[in-house]
């Protein structure tokens, strides 16, 4: 009698069996709401705009964001994200290998395709510490155009607003700051890229497409980078352009190696550095770094 | 009136032209310990049947231990014979299913409202102890010999100490050493309660332990066109 | 009466290979017909509920079944291949979300299930550990799988390959498992799920800049042949999508092309899945759009009524078992004559006599109703799973 009770005990007992969850797939909801950014000026805008309503997160990254690679680890923080806002035009490769919910992918760039300018091949590749890479398909440092920035926190808004309605209101204000400072940045821009208007410029490496267009300035690209020494091909190369596109005037991406301006001086070319502010920096904000830009270029002329 | 007291008893089965008896006059004392001989089929068995209240005559009276059987309903008679008579049969008839004690228990788990005033548990203890027995308590008949299953069936006819002992046949199927022993128990059993003992035997040899013998031929007027009597049904 | 039910209690217990014998006729008798009626009704249930929670199903002309129990179930059997454009259709037509499905491809007999992130809400699934995949390469794997192989956050699986001498053919994917589902009681627990564009790394539509045959750093852990290099392409075992890697991974080809082998539609009302039917009513892609409850209802049909010959059959049966237990029970009141007339004999009554016999039927009964249950709650808590099991086959 009594060892059948046990059997019949321990038959229930297999048959409820607990289950361990470790709660709902996705949106495991910390206080407020997470938002993650792909880059800096999306960052940027994004923090602007939302306040302190929502957690605005970047991913931490070491290099240039449009080079990031999502590994392992950095998937959790993705997955948490009750929004990631991306910057589109393909500056996000790892979207082609990573799965999102794209139910909480915001591209900033969707709605304004039109805006966008294809790439040029590249000229001239150097291999250098990172080894050989590519380019893609359409020019992605879209925020230099301050009116596609604008754009671009437009979109930012609408996704907020959509994540926390009942904040729309005060969303939709700092967006009018905003708007109001980049436009301001926008002007700034314009006198200042008057005063070498059509005069040729080289960009040490092609990530002004939107810069250029905007402002209409008369430039080329090369593919050099700040902390490497041209080759000999590189220089010669270099001659050959000078000589049916006689700039005065280079700009970089981040200050250049002594040697190089020294040398570029020699051949009467100015180096200035116009930071695109692709990922955090170390110190000031947005508007800071492109009024550190702003200042340099007035003080070339 | 204490004893047995029959008087003009006349019985017969249902089906016509069967078995007959009549006992004009039969009286035992109390305590007295009878044997019955007579040839078999003539109705020794009925005459136990009819003390018991198993059976009912078609006239005549029954007086048991003061009791008047033969116009009592039938649940009194089925009370009164789970009370005041304790029966061994031919065969023993314990249950092979049920332990020593368990046997001796039946007539308590056959009608639990009857004789109560004692415990049953100490009751089956001395009853085992008397006849030797108290060690297997907890075996079944089957893990018995034919002696000590014999001892069983008469603690378990005297479980309720009853007025009246039956023993029909009891010494059949042993052997003369354990026959003298068990016709011996039974009087000593009935002795010690007070019973009347009524022992139908075949077994002339038993006779000298009797007080009294009683010859069933001289006893009945059976009618001689009768037969055989047919195989009993108890209603 | 309790004495008789003690008596009875006991014989019973004397004669317990007869007792069994009677409790086990009796039990069989009462319980498969419940049983089956029981199994029937709850796969049924199950086998529609998942149905029923998939509105809409999106496949390429074929047979229905096969589409539907594939997509639902994972059966091994593969509708014709639906090109990725298919999705693209929904999504675009605004009335309603499509999710991936690509199930062609095995490991160690677990179907691996090419979806989206899409899938696990919609299912309702919840993870045990770890968390869904993320990054190329990265499975989730079912509660059935994790338990069966063994793994779980960490662990690699392989798919299996489906030609072992074609070059140009399936090579097996080393994949990680970075998470485990919770139990749902329904085919995902005996599934690995993994991205769609996973799906198609397997079937070779992808891979990375660093050809396989290189040699690079990832995919020459099953095997180190320092062979050449037409060799090693040659005796390559698997492929594994690793951090090295992984940003070299692309696809040949217009990935609208790829193939599918079914799409969930998931429509917000009944307007747009009625709308979305009608389209594609007679739509010049010739794709089928199912209501799978629908197509299982037909299937149904079917196994109720083999279900109802089923249990005819037992009811025969048990016609049968009834005779021969009865007579059982009239050859034991026989044989027990004696007893009960000694009985009665001792001044029991005919009421005791009666119990007695019928404590003898009613234990067994009894004991056979509350076996049966016992069984049959048994049977309806297994039962799902197991014709599921069978179905995933």
């Amino acid at each position: 009698m009594k060892r059948l009770a046990i059997l019949l005990f321990l038959i229930l007992l297999g048959a409820c069996e607990e289950q361990h969850t470790s709660g709902p797939i996705q949106g495991d909801h910390a206080s407020k709401p997470q938002v993650l950014t792909s880059n800096y000026p999306l960052y940027y805008f994004a923090s602007e705009i939302a306040g302190d309503v929502v957690d605005v997160q970047m991913p931490d990254i070491d290099d240039d964001p449009a080079m990031w690679i999502p590994g392992a680890s950095d998937i959790p923080q993705l997955q948490a994200a009750d929004l990631i806002v991306i910057n589109g035009a393909g500056y996000e490769s790892w979207l082609a290998f990573t799965s999102l919910d794209t139910d909480r992918l915001l591209d900033t760039t969707e709605v304004i395709q039109d805006l966008l300018l294809p790439i040029a091949n590249a000229t001239l590749h150097q291999h250098g510490p990172e080894g050989e890479h590519s380019h893609q398909a359409t020019a992605f440092t879209t925020w230099l155009d301050p009116h596609i920035a604008a754009e671009q926190a437009r979109a930012i808004e609408r996704g907020l607003s959509a994540l926390v309605p009942a904040q729309s209101k005060a969303f939709k204000s700092r967006l009018a700051l905003l708007e109001k400072r980049l436009d301001e940045l926008d002007r700034s821009f314009e006198r200042q890229f008057l005063n070498i208007k059509d005069q040729p410029l080289i960009f040490s490496h092609p990530v002004y497409q939107y810069l250029q267009k905007r402002y209409g300035l008369n430039a080329r690209s090369v593919h050099w980078e700040p902390d490497t020494e041209p080759g000999v091909k590189e220089w010669l190369d270099f001659q050959n352009l000078l000589r049916e596109y006689p700039a005065k005037l280079m700009v970089w991406e981040a200050p250049p190696l002594p040697s190089v301006v020294e040398r570029l001086q020699e051949q009467g070319i100015q180096s200035i550095v116009f930071e695109p502010a692709g990922n955090r920096l170390v110190t000031g904000d947005y508007f800071a770094v492109m009024n550190a830009n702003l200042k340099r270029l007035s003080a070339v002329y | 009136m204490p004893g047995i007291q029959i008087s003009n008893l006349k019985f017969s089965y249902a089906s016509a032209g069967g078995f007959r008896m009549h006992i004009p006059r039969l009286d035992i004392a109390a305590g007295e310990c009878v044997a019955i001989v007579g040839p078999s089929g003539s109705g020794k068995t009925t005459l136990l049947n009819l003390v018991a209240g198993t059976f009912v005559p078609r006239s005549g009276e029954i007086n048991v231990a003061g009791r008047r059987l033969d116009n009592m309903t039938e649940t009194a008679r089925r009370r009164f014979r789970i009370d005041q008579v304790g029966q061994v049969f031919q065969a023993f008839e314990l249950l092979e299913y049920l332990s020593v004690s368990e046997n001796i228990l039946l007539p308590r788990l056959i009608d639990p409202d009857g004789k109560k005033n004692f415990d049953a548990q100490q009751r089956i203890q001395s009853l085992l102890t008397s006849v030797g027995l108290q060690d297997k308590a907890d075996k079944r008949p089957g893990e018995l010999s034919h002696g000590e299953r014999q001892r069983v069936a008469v603690c378990r006819a005297m479980f309720n100490r009853p007025q009246l002992l039956l023993a029909d046949e009891p010494t059949g199927n042993l052997d003369q050493a354990n026959k003298q022993k068990v016709v011996e128990l039974l009087i000593r059993q009935a002795r010690e309660h007070d019973s009347m003992l009524l022992m139908v035997t075949h077994d002339h040899s038993m006779l000298d332990t009797f007080e009294r013998v009683i010859d069933f031929v001289e006893l009945v007027n059976i009618d001689p066109g009768a037969g055989q009597p047919a195989r009993v049904e108890i209603r | 009466m309790t004495g008789a039910f003690f008596l009875g209690w006991r014989y019973l217990r004397f004669h317990r290979f007869k007792s069994l014998v009677l409790l086990a006729s009796v039990t069989l008798m009462i319980f498969l017909p419940t049983a089956t009626r029981l199994f029937v009704a709850d796969s049924a249930t199950a086998l529609t509920a998942r149905a029923q929670a998939t509105p809409l199903l999106l496949g390429e002309r074929g047979g229905e079944l096969e589409l539907v129990l594939n997509a639902l179930y994972f059966h091994a059997e593969q509708p014709p291949a639906l090109p990725y454009s298919a999705l693209d259709d929904i999504e675009d037509s605004g009335l309603a979300n499509g999710i991936p499905l690509y199930t062609r491809f095995r490991t160690r007999g677990a179907p691996i299930v090419g979806t989206s992130l899409d899938y696990f809400e919609f299912r309702n699934l919840q993870l045990a550990s770890g968390r869904l995949m993320g990054l190329l390469g990265e499975a989730v794997v079912g509660a059935n799988v994790a338990r069966e192989q063994g793994v779980g956050p960490g662990d690699h699986l392989v798919s299996s390959p489906e030609t072992v001498f074609d070059l140009a053919g399936v090579y097996p994917l080393k994949m990680q498992v970075v998470g485990v589902l919770a139990r749902s009681g329904s085919p995902d627990d005996d599934a690995v799920f993994v991205d769609v564009r996973t799906a198609w790394v397997i079937q070779g539509l992808g891979h990375g800049h660093e050809d396989l045959a290189g040699g690079g750093s990832s995919a020459s852990v099953l095997s180190r042949n320092e062979g050449t290099i037409t060799a090693n392409a040659a005796l390559k075992q698997f492929n594994e999508i690793t951090a090295e890697n992984i940003q070299d991974f692309h696809f040949h080809g217009d990935t609208s092309g790829f193939p599918l082998s079914a799409i969930i539609i998931v429509p917000p009302n009944d307007k747009s899945a009625t709308l979305l039917r009608g389209r594609y009513q007679n739509h010049e892609s010739g794709y089928q759009v199912l209501v799978p409850g629908d197509v299982l209802d037909d299937l149904l049909e079917t196994v109720f009524t083999i279900q109802n010959y089923v249990i005819l059959g037992l009811m025969m049966l048990s016609l049968a078992t009834i005779a021969v237990v009865t007579l059982v029970f009239l050859l034991s009141q026989q044989l027990r004559r004696g007893e009960f007339m000694t009985l009665k004999r001792m001044g029991a009554s005919r009421g005791f006599v009666a119990t007695l016999i019928a404590s003898e039927i009613g234990f067994v009964l009894l004991g056979s109703l509350a076996l049966s249950a016992l069984m049959s709650w048994v049977t309806r808590h297994y039962a799902t799973e197991f014709l599921l099991s069978l179905v995933t086959l």
